[in-house]
């Protein structure tokens, strides 16, 4: 096997502005044979095909090209060279720039290459989940760092294979939604559909403890009968004024000892514990796109111990797919920190589009 | 593919809708666990007389209190029912933590004076109710009135008051919006006061009170009108055509003996129909750069003064909007003016007397009423130490039937004595037709022995009490720094909707994009952004007697993440929120090196956020 001789590279910036910033910038020198072991590389749009001989061995992408909103703790995107073969089988990826502060929270630079390189040979055509398929031992603690960059691995990647047909697309017909409104009760929502509901027992995480360790609840808000009824008249039109065109709006409320919050947003302004995956496309949630929500209005809701209200920025969301809901729960036992990771689909009810 | 699902498109019935259910939420991967059953009941709904104050770890209060803070100079925000301070907003004082009155904008504002005496805070308003906008607030020290931007819940704006002193009672127009907003002078005083008018000061005959309307928007006086009586609490009606003062020193005297030596005293009502007119017509006098109206007796029409009895306090108008209601102070009433006669009384149909539709006996010295928008009202009374709730129909109807009614005082439904001595008394969204009847919060002049004893000079003691049963049940004491005098309890989702968690960076025309150092001569200009943990710059080289001026851009866009600017040894400190920008100037008097340093915790390594002037000499 070949060992790569990696050169930190201090990036020296002109301007006054970040001139302190070196200290957390890691840039590394690369080449596309880091990632995927190729004779020759054919630069395309977006992606360079790798060929040994012949014979197309897979592809190399820069992560910045697909998924350049995707922020870290730093507030900027960890850039990311990623090899994939022809079967969507990942064969390299090198962090060649971030800024994530992991030093602060007592990691070395090692953690981070150690995390990275849980990916070659893992597929990115079935999930690769936080807590799940990838394991967040190197780097335990830094979960905005792990989570936004396994959504910065898995979102190019995924974005590549549907580009070359390794991923097939779904044929989407754009549908919309049903702006009728229905007065329902909370157990109405749930049972349409309109609430989705994730639970996780004590046991589920092998703690000591009855019953649930946790109960989430969540839901597209753009129906008027999700957000209406959820919301109240008045902080549904508010918020309907808010959202730009092409945005949606998903509320997320908790009960029990386990949080879905935490508190990585209150420093480093993402929400690490939670993220909706829809086709290729991850979305984490920052705290500009987050208001707090303390009351379902919904009858019969039950009192709750933590909500908010997130905004799904940009247009690449549809509200009227299905997407997954995926939970990362730190817990502890005894000192030790562990993660578990929960998935749970959902998809408006039939009868709340059009 | 596009399958239209025939839907009947004049509604969709609840059982079709509940058939549909099912199909979706299937779980996927381990560890995901099915809904149960079991839904939970919400259990807040609690009974009329009730309410619970406690509001538990990750909760939010369901008002914004908004408090004067008397001659600390400032205004609190105070969570209601749990009466915890949220935040002081600094705005006629000087504020060390935050830098008002150090940096350059706020001195703007300030214009060197840094003693204030808020009494009155106010919202602004649409149709009645709070819309969201501004508070405003009255400086009875130095004559001013501030406006607060409730989006970043900072002053604004600061207009001087010229002419007026003891610039107290201050309301904004209710209806159809806050386009007014009116404020008192308690102080009469020689109109103009100063050395073009010698003769009057030693004539109190010469002196004036001053009703001052000012344009909310532009923070600019329209006019003044000019009485003989001193004025001392506002109110506007909720039809934008009156506004309101009572007086408690129509005697002109300038010795308490003096003061008390009249029976009666007035509610003034001030018509704004006939104040545009005289503005349109040019009747009015230029005095000290103001349009001032003639508004005494026997010189205009503007104002009408009703008779009440001997020094009253506080005038409310009813959430209804029916009543204005005048606390009596030394006499034990209140009395209820029906502002639907005021009408009749301005165009000289009725007695201003004759507005008066009632006279309940309240208790000793009452003070001011406040609302539950279920017909009672609640008054402070002073010297009884009690807040009084009566119900303002059976005392108009006790007043009908005569005296013998209404020696029997069965308009009294309930009275609770709190500790000690009530100043103000505010019930949750009172002074609005949105009144609701849930929260009353009294705030009482003496603490005495309620606290843990922190010395000679105590603070005050604002009960909270509930008033959505039948009886006041006192909650909650909360200490309160001098020195709150009123408050306005507002719900949350009126203010909520407004607030912002970052400024609009190019608001401030300063906002620095990238860090730099430029010299003009003996002036340097430092321009500097901050983001966690560093500034832009690393050091500046300043020379000895240098001006030098330093803005601060903070380019953290993580709510609550603020940065603090303090230079060492030279008595700046000052914060910058969320892409705020400010700035101060000085003089760099003192060669040496001095470190500027974050104040504010920002940041895992805050303590290393810090740069270097180094002076030379």
């Amino acid at each position: 096997m070949r060992v790569f001789k990696i050169l930190i590279v201090f990036i020296l910036v002109s301007s006054f502005a970040y001139a302190q910033w070196e200290f957390f910038e890691h840039r590394y020198k690369y080449e596309l044979s880091d990632v995927l072991k190729a004779d020759r590389f054919v630069k395309k749009d977006g992606y360079w095909e790798g060929y040994s001989g012949d014979r197309l061995v897979g592809y190399v992408f820069l992560s910045k090209d697909w998924t350049k909103d995707l922020v870290g703790y730093s507030g900027k995107h960890m850039e990311t060279l990623i090899g994939m073969d022809t079967q969507g089988r990942l064969t390299g990826v090198k962090v060649i720039y971030h800024s994530e502060p992991i030093v602060l929270i007592g990691l070395k630079e090692d953690n981070y290459k150690r995390f990275i390189k849980q990916y070659p040979g893992k597929s990115i055509l079935t999930p690769l989940r936080v807590g799940r398929e990838v394991s967040m031992d190197a780097i335990t603690g830094a979960t905005v760092t792990a989570v936004v960059q396994n959504a910065i691995i898995t979102g190019s990647a995924r974005k590549v294979a549907t580009k070359v047909g390794l991923l097939e697309t779904e044929e989407v017909v754009k549908r919309r939604i049903s702006q009728q409104y229905m007065r329902l009760n909370w157990a109405e929502l749930i049972q349409t559909g309109a609430i989705g509901v994730l639970k996780v027992e004590y046991k589920d995480l092998g703690l000591e403890g009855k019953g649930d360790y946790i109960e989430v609840y969540f839901g597209l808000l753009d129906p008027p009968t999700v957000g209406r009824n959820i919301l109240g008249n008045k902080r549904y039109s508010e918020l309907r004024g808010r959202l730009k065109q092409g945005e949606s709006a998903l509320f997320v409320v908790a009960r029990g000892e386990g949080s879905f919050k935490g508190s990585g947003y209150a420093r480093g302004g993402v929400f690490d514990r939670f993220n909706i995956e829809q086709g290729e496309r991850v979305f984490v949630f920052r705290d500009r796109d987050y208001r707090i929500l303390t009351e379902v209005k919904a009858s019969g809701a039950p009192d709750i111990k933590e909500g908010g209200v997130f905004v799904i920025r940009g247009e690449e969301f549809d509200p009227t797919r299905p997407f997954k809901f995926n939970l990362i729960l730190p817990y502890r036992v005894g000192a030790k920190k562990l993660f578990k990771s929960f998935t749970v689909e959902y998809r408006l009810p039939e009868s709340l589009l059009e | 593919m596009s399958e239209k699902k025939s839907t009947d498109k004049k509604g969709l019935k609840r059982r079709d809708f509940l058939k549909i259910a099912g199909a979706v939420g299937v779980a996927a991967g381990t560890g995901v666990i099915l809904p149960k059953e079991k839904i939970f009941a919400r259990s807040s709904k609690a009974k009329p007389g009730h309410l619970s104050n406690e509001v538990k770890p990750g909760e939010l209060d369901d008002y914004y209190g908004f408090w004067s803070g008397g001659h600390s100079g400032e205004v609190r925000i105070i969570g209601v029912p749990s009466m915890r301070e949220i935040k002081r907003i600094p705005v006629f004082n000087m504020d060390v933590a935050t830098g008002w009155g150090i940096t350059n904008e706020s001195k703007k504002l300030l214009r060197g004076r840094y003693t204030g005496d808020t009494h009155h805070v106010h919202g602004s308003y649409k149709n009645g109710t709070y819309d969201g906008r501004y508070l405003f607030v009255n400086d009875k020290l130095n004559n001013r009135v501030a406006r607060i931007r409730i989006d970043y819940m900072e002053v604004d704006a600061i207009v001087d008051i010229p002419n007026a002193q003891g610039i107290h009672g201050l309301f904004p127009q209710r209806y159809p919006k806050t386009e007014w907003v009116v404020a008192n002078s308690e102080f009469q005083v020689p109109i103009p006061n100063d050395e073009t008018n010698v003769t009057a000061f030693n004539n109190p005959q010469e002196y004036y009170g001053l009703h001052t309307i000012i344009d909310a928007e532009r923070m600019s006086i329209v006019c003044q009108v000019l009485v003989d009586e001193n004025m001392d609490l506002a109110a506007t009606d909720y039809k934008g055509k009156y506004s309101m003062a009572t007086s408690y020193n129509s005697e002109k005297g300038v010795t308490i003996s003096e003061m008390l030596a009249s029976d009666y005293d007035y509610l003034l009502i001030f018509h704004w129909g006939r104040i545009k007119e005289a503005l349109k017509k040019g009747n009015y006098k230029w005095i000290s750069g103001v349009k001032v109206i003639d508004g005494r007796k026997g010189h205009s029409d503007i104002v009408l003064r009703i008779p009440v009895p001997k020094n009253p306090h506080g005038v409310n108008v009813s959430p209804d909007g029916k009543y204005a209601i005048c606390s009596g102070k030394v006499s034990p009433t209140c009395t209820v003016v029906d502002l639907d006669l005021v009408d009749l009384a301005f165009e000289g149909k009725i007695k201003p007397e004759e507005c008066i539709v009632a006279q309940p006996e309240i208790g000793l010295g009452p003070l001011h009423t406040t609302f539950d928008g279920r017909g009672n009202a609640y008054t402070s009374v002073f010297i009884d130490s009690t807040n009084v709730k009566w119900n303002i129909q059976k005392a108009i109807e006790a007043e009908k039937k005569g005296p013998e009614e209404k020696k029997k005082k069965e308009y009294i439904v309930d009275v609770l004595d709190i500790h000690y001595q009530v100043g103000h008394i505010m019930a949750s969204m009172a002074e609005t037709k949105e009144a609701d009847g849930k929260w009353l919060v009294s705030l009482n002049k003496f603490s005495k022995d309620r606290f843990i004893n922190a010395g000679p000079y105590k603070i005050e003691n604002d009960q909270l009490v509930d008033i959505s049963g039948e009886k006041l049940r006192l909650v909650h004491d909360s200490p309160a720094y001098a020195e709150p005098h009123d408050c306005i309890i507002v719900r949350r989702d009126i203010i909520e909707p407004h607030v912002k968690d970052r400024v609009e960076m190019f608001e401030h025309p300063l906002a620095v994009v990238e860090s730099s150092v430029e010299r003009k001569g003996n002036h340097v200009i430092i321009r500097m952004t901050s983001t966690a943990p560093v500034y832009g710059l690393q050091e500046v080289r300043l020379k000895k007697g240098d001006k030098v001026t330093l803005i601060v851009t903070n380019h953290d866009e993580i709510s609550d993440l603020s940065h603090g600017v303090a230079i060492s040894n030279y008595n700046i400190n000052f914060v910058i929120a969320p892409f705020q920008t400010k700035s101060v100037t000085f003089t760099a008097d003192k060669a040496g090196v001095f470190w500027v340093y974050c104040t504010n915790f920002c940041h895992a390594l805050h303590l290393e956020m810090r740069m270097r002037l180094i002076v030379e000499p």
